[in-house]
């Protein structure tokens, strides 16, 4: 048989990786938790109106003064998201209208790195890398909308527009940002850079050009291109499979999303955040110590190194036991005495304990009780 | 959007600040500037605000 007449072009599949794949200087996705399939914190939110909300993991919704929202992770089924290996995305869907924000208002959806993570893309130097950001998106809107590079440490902004072409239909977008040889991203755990997907903005955020060039941050240049979310009640917005790249790529040379086992992407996920919560009644929460008639110390030892150390936020009814018996809990807080972010102590307030017993701390009565460490940049 | 902000003391002093959010939302914050709510408090308390003493 003549070479020509082999179908070496079907021989091919997706499973072989490219060229663009071996080249990859990063041995796991950049962006953590980019198939959003870890929500943590939970699954659905109403009323969404202001402050920092997750609807997924490491995906930051944060609105101010502009409108409210149900956020959610959304369970896929089909669409062209699905058919590409995705089955959660985030969705934001406005349930208040603001056609007509003030100056200042603003609904962003962002994820932030440290940039000790950042340092393959060389930024700052001669040899900087373009980078290269790649989604999947959906929204009844057919618009063009932003999304902006900000880099917290030298406060310098770069963008790239996306068009939605068809409502209601997963659409994948790849744009493509240029290198920066200006300005390197610390080499910490701390905050270098945000992407941020700008979904609706005061006339403080308009008005200006989305930068195709790295510049000096400008607010006004950091929605340029209105998406408008909370415009109208009908507006949704959905997304999943954000691939951050080092160097520059089309959408016939990115390399493959990289899928992750659930069990990985929740352990990066939980540098950032852990959540503590029972699946039952009573269900166990940590070893303690008691140190007064009222007061002890639970001792959480964390799966994961945290980020920093974490602040405490806390839901539902608590107990704790020893061999005193039992009371209800009255207060927890978080003991920033630990010595690094790999455990905490809280501090418990009960009643009628014996100085040095051990004891425990369980939910009381509440399969819902939860305890969320968080060190979020 | 934070409301209010209340310290916490253990009898070796100050160890965590009480953070009520407008949606009542409460965390309780380490004193540590890596943590992301402590850096939030140093901006509400350079708008001007006030923290408040335990009671």
């Amino acid at each position: 048989m003549a070479l020509s007449k082999i179908d070496v072009a079907n021989m091919l599949t997706g499973l072989v990786p490219n060229d663009n794949t071996i080249r990859r200087p990063n041995a796991q996705p950049i962006i953590i938790n980019s198939d959003m399939a870890v929500a943590q914190r939970g699954t659905s939110f109403t009323g969404v109106s202001s402050g920092s909300n997750f609807p997924v993991d490491r995906f930051e919704f944060y609105p101010t003064n502009l409108g409210a929202y149900t956020i959610i992770q959304e369970a896929l089924t089909s669409g062209e998201a699905y058919n590409n290996g995705f089955r959660t995305a985030l969705r934001i869907d406005t349930t208040t209208a603001d056609a007509s924000p003030a100056a200042t208002d603003y609904a962003i959806l962002r994820t932030k790195f440290e940039g000790q993570d950042l340092q393959l893309f060389k930024k700052g130097t001669a040899n900087a890398e373009k980078f290269t950001l790649a989604f999947w998106v959906k929204s009844n809107k057919t618009t063009t909308g932003q999304v902006n590079l900000f880099d917290i440490d030298n406060n310098r902004l770069v963008s790239g527009t996306y068009t939605i072409s068809s409502a209601n239909t997963w659409e994948k977008k790849v744009i493509n940002f240029p290198a920066d040889t200006t300005g390197a991203f610390d080499n910490n755990n701390a905050l270098s850079l945000v992407v941020e997907f700008f979904l609706d903005g005061g006339s403080n955020f308009t008005g200006g050009t989305a930068p195709t060039a790295w510049e000096a941050q400008t607010n006004a240049d950091r929605n340029a291109n209105n998406f408008a979310i909370g415009s109208s009640t009908d507006n949704d917005f959905a997304m999943t499979g954000v691939q951050l790249e080092v160097g520059e790529y089309t959408s016939s040379t990115l390399p493959p999303f990289q899928h992750e086992s659930f069990g990985d992407n929740l352990a990066r996920c939980q540098r950032y955040c852990q959540v503590y919560k029972t699946e039952s009644a009573y269900g166990m929460m940590s070893p303690a110590s008691v140190n007064s008639a009222s007061a002890a110390n639970g001792i959480f030892t964390f799966p994961t190194y945290l980020r920093a150390i974490p602040s405490l936020s806390t839901s539902g009814s608590f107990g704790l036991y020893s061999g005193d018996g039992g009371d209800a809990v009255s207060g927890i807080v978080i003991d920033a005495n630990s010595d690094d972010a790999s455990r905490v102590v809280c501090t418990i307030s009960g009643s009628g304990f014996t100085d040095n017993s051990a004891a425990f701390l369980r939910a009381e009565n509440d399969s819902d009780a939860k305890m969320t460490f968080d060190a979020e940049l | 959007m934070i409301k209010t902000i209340e310290k916490y003391y253990s009898p070796e002093g100050l160890f965590a600040y009480k953070v009520t959010l407008q949606d009542g939302t409460i965390w309780s914050v380490p004193h540590s500037e890596a943590n992301r709510h402590y850096q939030e408090i140093l901006e509400w308390v350079a708008d001007g605000n006030t923290i408040q003493e335990a009671d």
